[in-house]
């Protein structure tokens, strides 16, 4: 498949939102998704890809959809801070401050970014998108085309536009997310739910696909996160009662983006433009691990009894923990009660550094892998939001934000963590890495596409 | 018939509907200037003699004034007044400065009110909810199911049709029932004034301020207002762009928000 | 100040993309409904999507507020006439949604049925309008909207005028009016057309003002017994007046039985010496004598209800389940709860295409509607939908779940 220069331009994207390289590559082999692996035999190549930093979905899927990295488009996490406050909140698409591609390319964003700037006057005319359940998208902000968000949406309603895409979905009974709290309490039901899920997001997606005009498709499948989350042990154990569903799914999976794919080309045939992607990978967890307890233990965090999540941070705190590992200074500068001074930061960072490293397992083995101060990382006029230090962990170890827990480490009901480094992404075979791409990087690419 | 004629007739056929329909049945009283009106409404209903206990959830932070207005109302009335409390909690100190302000909600007021059904074995509660309070609560209807973990499954609302308001009862389900769903904010000013029903003095402008909903001291704040009578509330009413609970749907959706992220352990 | 003025509650239904929600807006622009902050929001969002101003992000606007809690009157939209307010009943409009649609249409008392100039008649239009006969609307203005898509023309708008009326006479709705109108450029919605100097009828607005509020009927008195209670001494029936007026001393019938009873008095909390109640009241009424009375007895003026223990009605099915032949529901008419079961199915339409699915069909699904004949436990007292809607419309249960509502012919 090439990048073609011809007038007609269409593009499928579809995102399986957290399905690791290293499993995509395993089934592949093992020939259990056999459509897939036809699909790259046309002209398509399968790169690792690293995801954005933290790699949790509203911040990676972010990252892919403004192309630009969090210092830019301003979310670093599911939740943050009120500027100046110990306040939480849950930042959503109103707080995205970079454009996101489907904005561009339709002509209808008013915030710019490097990304935007590049492409400045070389769309020539919008283009339409379709954009159907891309986590952090809610709510649905007007836009050239049709968008129903995904992941975290409340409302139906407020997850759509236009108007007669909300009457549709509602009518065939559509859901945004299984209803990951029953996971708990019955995981066959569940498991079960995921399937049906699974089913009406098919259906939904396959009704835009066929029934409306667009340019550019762009269609996630955000199951395979839940099913991860709570059956990652299943994905590879013949002796787990799960494992048949698992690859079920993945037969499923397969199937879906071959008949997507083959609608595709019939249609376009060599003139498109094709690619998948998720945003990270995935790992069985061993423990969780609870930074902030950590911190608190280590004498950086000093909590009050009484309060609402960080309106329990004293003055005497040195540093706190937001999901999963984002450490912020508690800068005098910066909040209420802060403490500490400008020119103490440097050491402090140091220190903290320091202190994470010898944060080890039950075997002695480490629990960090990489540490990065914000400007290792971040560029871009919102970087003054960012954590000062970001941590990676080694495969096994989840960080946790939670300032309840009563011991650094501990279990819960998940199987599986999200990692970093192992995500993947399958674009045309033309399209070359120097190094191992990451995920804001692929953006370009698309926006290449249509304004040659 | 006129307007507030119209609303109150629907409400009372609804409250005895609801008695017939369940006997095991109680009005939930907070005191406030809506459930008042509903305690009025179940007078006229029942003409004066109401056959069900009235709970107030009593979370020892009220007004004085409410304290007060309470008791003289239940002898005038002839109320059969039950009062519930969370006595273990309260024994423990449980007040907002303790904990969240979440937490002690739950345990005072929505723990305590669930002791009370259980013990009473109650299979319905009448509320003062009104459609238009807020966006989320505009899909409740006149009759809502509730199981015992007191959610309510949004999507499966029984269809309300043509005023035939469905009554079967599971084992841990109990009802609730919104007789006053159509009126709205002005609508219970305007029937406060019109039936002279006495209502809580802080309702009302004093130096300056008044309260525009009535609930626990520490967690309530009045509001800036100079509107001493009624048709001055509704006035400033009218005026002000904010409902009595801004700012509470977008709190509401934080919680699912945050529902939906600690499912996934994210939180 | 209290409003009192009168309202007139209105549905608006047709196919989805056929300009509902740009129609509500412009009455509502138009009749000076919409505040200017709104208008601004609507203006900035048409613009930034490089259209001309977007009617139909009105709803979005409202669905907005009432979300973040800030809209303080109803959460029901109006506009209005120097003649009265009328309410738009909010009602989506997709074929599975039937169970909410008939909730609302159900307290709706004029129907406007949009139809798509351009386009014409489609499922959903079919549908709805399959709905609004089923659910006796008299009072139904057809909209032949997006008129300036097809030059505004005369022979066009007659042409799919027959076409309408034609189809709409087979669902025995019989509209008052039928329009052209072009919701989003305003024609003939507020005000007349200049680029229809041919067409001499009403606006949309002027159309509306003609129709009835039904409430105000003069029709024979209907009080079904909703409970007996027993106060001071007294043996008092309470209930609504579905139908007609009260007066005390007057003769009435006890129905089923079609007993003979006189109103001893009528009966309202701390109101003394009631001579008469009207409808919608919710009162209590001692009679004279004694009387073996109970919830589902029916006090009526005269004796023109049907009483009978079958009765032929069209129904549609609500229910995810499928109905299954001898199934016992249980019949619900205002206070009446009478056990029964669907003992003839003459015949199934599907409303979407109005096509006949079966006839002597064994049994009913989901959003079918069905021309039935029930059979129940024992005798009741209804009255032909059309005559007295209250006493003609029903709804079957199951297991405590509505899974059918219906209309007596």
């Amino acid at each position: 498949m090439k990048l073609f220069k011809g007038k007609v331009k269409k593009a499928l994207i579809i995102g399986i939102d957290g399905v690791p390289y290293s499993l995509l590559s395993t089934y592949l082999q093992k020939d259990l998704m056999p459509n897939l692996k036809m699909i790259l035999s046309q002209g398509l190549t399968l790169h690792q890809m690293n995801a954005s930093i933290p790699d949790i979905s509203s911040v990676s899927w972010t990252s892919f959809n403004t192309g630009v990295n969090p210092g830019e488009h301003g979310i670093y996490g599911f939740t943050d801070l009120k500027p100046n406050s110990y306040s939480l909140c849950f930042p959503n698409s109103k707080d995205i401050k970079a454009p996101t591609f489907w904005e561009i390319l339709g002509k209808t964003n008013q915030k710019t970014s490097t990304l935007s700037q590049k492409y400045y006057n070389k769309i020539i005319h919008p283009y339409r998108s379709v954009i159907f359940n891309v986590p952090h998208t809610y709510p649905a902000l007007p836009m050239n085309g049709i968008l129903v968000s995904g992941f975290v949406a409340i409302d139906l309603k407020k997850a759509t536009f236009p108007d007669s895409t909300y009457t549709y979905l509602h009518s065939m009974n559509y859901l945004i997310d299984v209803e990951a709290e029953k996971a708990k309490e019955d995981k066959m039901e569940f498991m079960k739910s995921l399937f049906e899920c699974f089913e009406i997001r098919k259906k939904a997606i396959s009704h835009f696909f066929a029934g409306e005009p667009w340019d550019l498709f762009f269609a996630c499948i955000t199951e395979t996160d839940r099913l991860h989350h709570f059956f990652f042990d299943a994905s590879s154990d013949k002796e787990n009662p799960y494992y048949e569903s698992f690859l079920r799914f993945y037969v499923e999976l397969d199937k879906f983006i071959k008949y997507l794919y083959e609608q595709f080309v019939e249609r376009y045939s060599e003139k498109g433009f094709f690619m998948i992607l998720s945003d990270h990978g995935f790992a069985p967890v061993k423990k969780e691990v609870y930074i902030n307890k950590f911190l608190e233990e280590k004498g950086l965090l000093v909590l009050k009894k009484e309060g609402n999540f960080y309106e329990r941070v004293e003055n005497k705190t040195k540093a706190f923990n937001l999901d999963p590992c984002r450490i912020y200074i508690h800068g005098k500068d910066a909040y209420p009660r802060g403490t500490v001074r400008e020119e103490e930061k440097t050491d402090l960072l140091e220190e903290i550094k320091k202190i994470l490293r010898t944060l080890k397992g039950e075997n002695g083995d480490e629990v960090i892998d990489k540490i990065f101060e914000k400007e290792d990382i971040y560029h871009g006029p919102h970087t003054r939001m960012a954590p000062d230090l970001v941590c990676l962990p080694k495969d096994g170890y989840d960080l946790k934000g939670s300032l309840e827990k009563k011991e650094i480490f501990g279990y819960n009901v998940f199987k599986g963590m999200h990692t970093w480094h192992d995500a993947f992404c399958i674009l045309p075979s033309n399209i070359s890495f120097s190094k191992k791409p990451s995920v804001e990087e692929l953006t370009d690419y698309i926006i290449q596409y249509y304004s040659q | 018939m006129d307007h507030l004629t119209r609303l109150e007739n629907k409400s009372i056929y609804i409250i005895r509907e609801a008695y017939y329909q369940f006997k095991d049945i109680a009005m939930l009283w907070s005191v406030g200037k809506d459930s008042t009106t509903l305690l009025w409404l179940c007078r006229k209903a029942f003409f004066g003699h109401i056959p069900f206990p009235i709970i107030h959830i009593d979370t020892s932070y009220k007004f004085p004034e409410m304290y007060q207005f309470r008791d003289t109302r239940a002898k005038e009335w002839n109320l059969n007044l039950l009062i519930g409390r969370n006595e273990e909690k309260l024994k423990e100190g449980m007040g907002p400065g303790q904990g969240s302000k979440l937490d002690c909600c739950n345990e005072l007021k929505t723990n305590a009110l669930k002791s009370v059904i259980k013990k009473y074995h109650l299979k319905a509660i009448l509320l003062g909810i009104r459609r238009d309070e807020h966006g989320i609560r505009a899909k409740e209807r006149y009759f809502s199911p509730r199981d015992s973990q007191f959610k309510w499954d949004y999507e499966n609302q029984p269809a309300e049709l043509w005023d035939q308001y469905q009554s079967m009862v599971e084992e841990e389900e109990h009802f609730r029932i919104h007789p006053i769903l159509h009126f709205a904010e002005f609508d219970i000013w305007n029937y406060v004034k019109r039936e002279e029903l006495p209502i809580i003095p802080l309702y009302f402008s004093k130096n300056g301020k008044r309260f525009r909903s009535i609930g626990c001291v520490p967690c309530c704040s009045p509001i800036d207002s100079n509107a001493q009578t009624i048709d001055e509330i509704v006035e400033e009413i009218r005026i002000s762009k904010t409902s009595e609970r801004s700012g509470r749907a977008q709190d509401k959706e934080n919680i699912y928000t945050m529902q939906k992220l600690r499912a996934l352990g994210y939180m | 100040m209290i409003e009192e003025k009168q309202s007139l509650p209105i549905i608006i239904v047709g196919h989805v993309d056929h300009g509902k929600s740009t129609l509500i807006g412009r009455l509502l622009y138009d009749t000076g409904c919409l505040p200017p902050d709104k208008f601004s929001e609507i203006q900035k969002t048409s613009e930034m999507l490089g259209r001309e101003v977007e009617f139909a992000f009105v709803m979005d606007c409202f669905e907005e507020e009432r979300s973040r809690g800030i809209t303080i009157d109803t959460t029901q939209t109006f506009f209005k006439t120097p003649k009265r307010r009328y309410v738009i009943i909010d009602a989506p409009g997709h074929k599975e949604f039937l169970k909410n649609m008939i909730t609302g249409s159900s307290q709706a008392e004029a129907a406007l049925l949009i139809i798509d100039a351009f386009e014409g008649i489609r499922d959903q239009t079919r549908r709805h309008a399959y709905i609004l006969g089923m659910l006796g609307f008299k009072q139904v203005c057809v909209l032949l909207n997006k008129i300036d898509l097809v030059h505004y023309s005369k022979d066009k708008f007659f042409e799919l005028k027959d076409q309408a009326t034609d189809f709409l006479k087979r669902l025995n709705i019989h509209p008052t009016f039928v329009l052209p109108i072009s919701a989003i450029r305003g024609d003939n919605v507020a005000q007349p057309s200049e680029k229809m100097s041919w067409f001499d009828g009403p606006t949309v607005l002027q159309a509306l003002d003609t129709f009835e509020s039904l409430k105000v009927e003069e029709k024979p008195l209907r009080f079904p017994i909703q409970d007996i209670y027993s106060i001071d001494g007294k043996k008092m029936l309470v209930g609504r007046i579905e139908a007609g007026r009260l007066k005390r001393g007057e003769n009435l019938f006890l129905l089923p039985e079609k007993k003979k009873v006189v109103v001893k008095s009528i009966e309202k909390f701390l109101k003394n010496d009631v001579a008469t109640a009207n409808f919608e009241e919710s009162v209590g009424i001692c009679l004279k004598g004694r009387h073996r009375v109970g919830r589902g007895r029916i006090l009526a003026g005269d004796l023109s209800s049907m009483i009978s223990d079958s009765i032929r009605a069209n129904i549609f099915w609500m229910d995810a389940r499928a109905h299954q032949k001898g199934e016992t529901l249980l019949f619900r008419c205002v206070t009446q709860e009478i056990p029964c079961q669907i003992e003839k199915i003459y015949k199934k339409f599907d409303p979407a295409s109005m096509e006949l699915i079966e006839e002597e069909a064994s049994s009913i699904s989901g959003a079918e509607v069905a021309d039935v004949m029930i059979h129940l436990k024992s005798q009741a007292v209804v009255d032909p939908f059309n005559d007295i809607p209250e006493m003609g419309r029903f709804v079957l249960e199951k297991d405590g779940r509505p899974i059918a509502g219906g209309i007596i012919l």
